[in-house]
């Protein structure tokens, strides 16, 4: 996405999900920052989902730091899922503990 | 398309967010005047004269975001009453393509003309005098760079190359850039429009004033267009901004999940 892939033909943006859990890793890196975060369903079964964010040079310009998530972070994730049904999605906003909103590229209050 | 609103979001942001960074501007021109308020962050993008070099010749250089053509379908960003006509051929290979083989997607280079929605920087030397040289500096996609040599010839049988081999000459105050020995492989824009080695490019960079610059380019491609069309599209200076690091090829993970026909972001 943002010019690398088409965003269309990876992710269906018709459908959110909202996942609540626990970052397991941040890779700032090219071409997309992913966060993968581990997911606890009403059984007690963990998933592990890989979600997309772009690219760290636009992330910093718009506010994000390599530093805004960290392993072990709680947040809430909302996120359009891959068409592949994998554990994968492109991210639409993240929540933080404190209430701060961060998104697929856009960080305004990130500390 | 999501895709398009970030990207707009992103040039907002970054055309209003930052202060103005000097040209190369060795004759005082008037101070830049500065635009009404806009959305974003911190200063508004100056206005003024087109920035020159001693000698009179316009002086591109800065950071720009934008680009000639409409990356997204090169179809839909043509100058007024062009009309793309694809031959049998090309409109078979087009149709056949998938998403995931489109190069920019595998970290290939875009070509001529399809942009990326990162900012690029032109680069001329000497900056005394008019160019002799002239750069193009990608953030991406990918972090790369083309060569416009001024007032040169073609060689007699390029090499096919990505960027092909670029010669520029100035029509008084537009540079023009003639541009042959393209290879086959880059795609014009998201929906796969494909080009052959025929490919022939003029592109037309006129810097209409201190913040703007209007970029036409002409596509001649005997081997896949029935005539020529030209695409009209325009780039903004970004103010105080710097081309960042971009390596694409460092975690390109997401194609796995890719299997879908060329379409749009």
């Amino acid at each position: 996405m943002l010019a690398h892939h088409s965003f269309a033909a990876e992710y269906d943006s018709s459908k959110k999900v909202e996942l609540k859990g626990v970052v397991t890793k941040f890779e700032w890196m090219n071409p997309h920052a992913h966060f993968y975060l581990d997911v606890t369903d009403k059984d007690g079964k963990v998933a592990n989902w890989n979600l997309e964010l772009a690219s760290p040079n636009m992330l910093v310009r718009n506010g994000w730091r390599r530093t805004s998530l960290k392993e072990g972070d709680q947040v809430v994730v909302v996120a359009s899922p891959a068409k592949d049904a994998t554990n994968t999605a492109s991210v639409e906003t993240v929540t933080l503990p404190d209430g701060r909103k961060l998104t697929f590229m856009a960080a305004p209050d990130a500390k | 398309m999501r895709n398009f609103f970030l990207i707009r979001f992103a040039a907002l942001i970054m055309a209003g967010g930052l202060s103005f960074l000097a040209a190369q501007k060795p004759v005082p021109a008037p101070p830049a005047q500065t635009a009404p308020a806009r959305r974003g962050r911190g200063p508004a993008l100056p206005t003024g004269p087109t920035p020159r070099l001693p000698d009179g010749t316009p002086d591109l250089s800065g950071v720009w975001m934008g680009g000639g053509s409409n990356s997204g379908d090169i179809t839909k960003g043509l100058k007024p009453g062009e009309e793309v006509v694809m031959l049998p051929s090309a409109e078979k290979l087009m149709k056949g393509r998938k998403s995931q083989d489109d190069p920019q997607a595998n970290c290939l280079p875009f070509g001529v003309p399809r942009g990326a929605p990162y900012p690029w920087r032109i680069v001329q030397t000497p900056t005394h005098t008019a160019a002799t040289h002239i750069f193009i500096l990608y953030e991406g996609n990918i972090h790369s760079f083309r060569q416009i040599f001024m007032n040169a010839k073609h060689p007699e049988d390029p090499d096919p190359t990505w960027y092909g081999h670029s010669i520029g000459h100035w029509e008084k105050d537009t540079l023009v850039v003639d541009t042959v020995g393209f290879n086959d492989k880059f795609w014009f824009d998201y929906l796969g429009h494909p080009h052959t080695e025929q490919l022939h490019t003029i592109e037309r960079y006129t810097r209409t004033d201190l913040g703007n610059m209007t970029i036409e380019v002409t596509i001649i491609d005997p081997g896949a267009y029935a005539k020529p069309f030209t695409t009209a599209g325009k780039a903004r200076l970004q103010p105080g901004e710097e081309i960042l690091e971009y390596i694409c090829q460092e975690n390109n993970i997401d194609l796995q999940h890719v299997n879908a026909p060329a379409q749009l972001p």
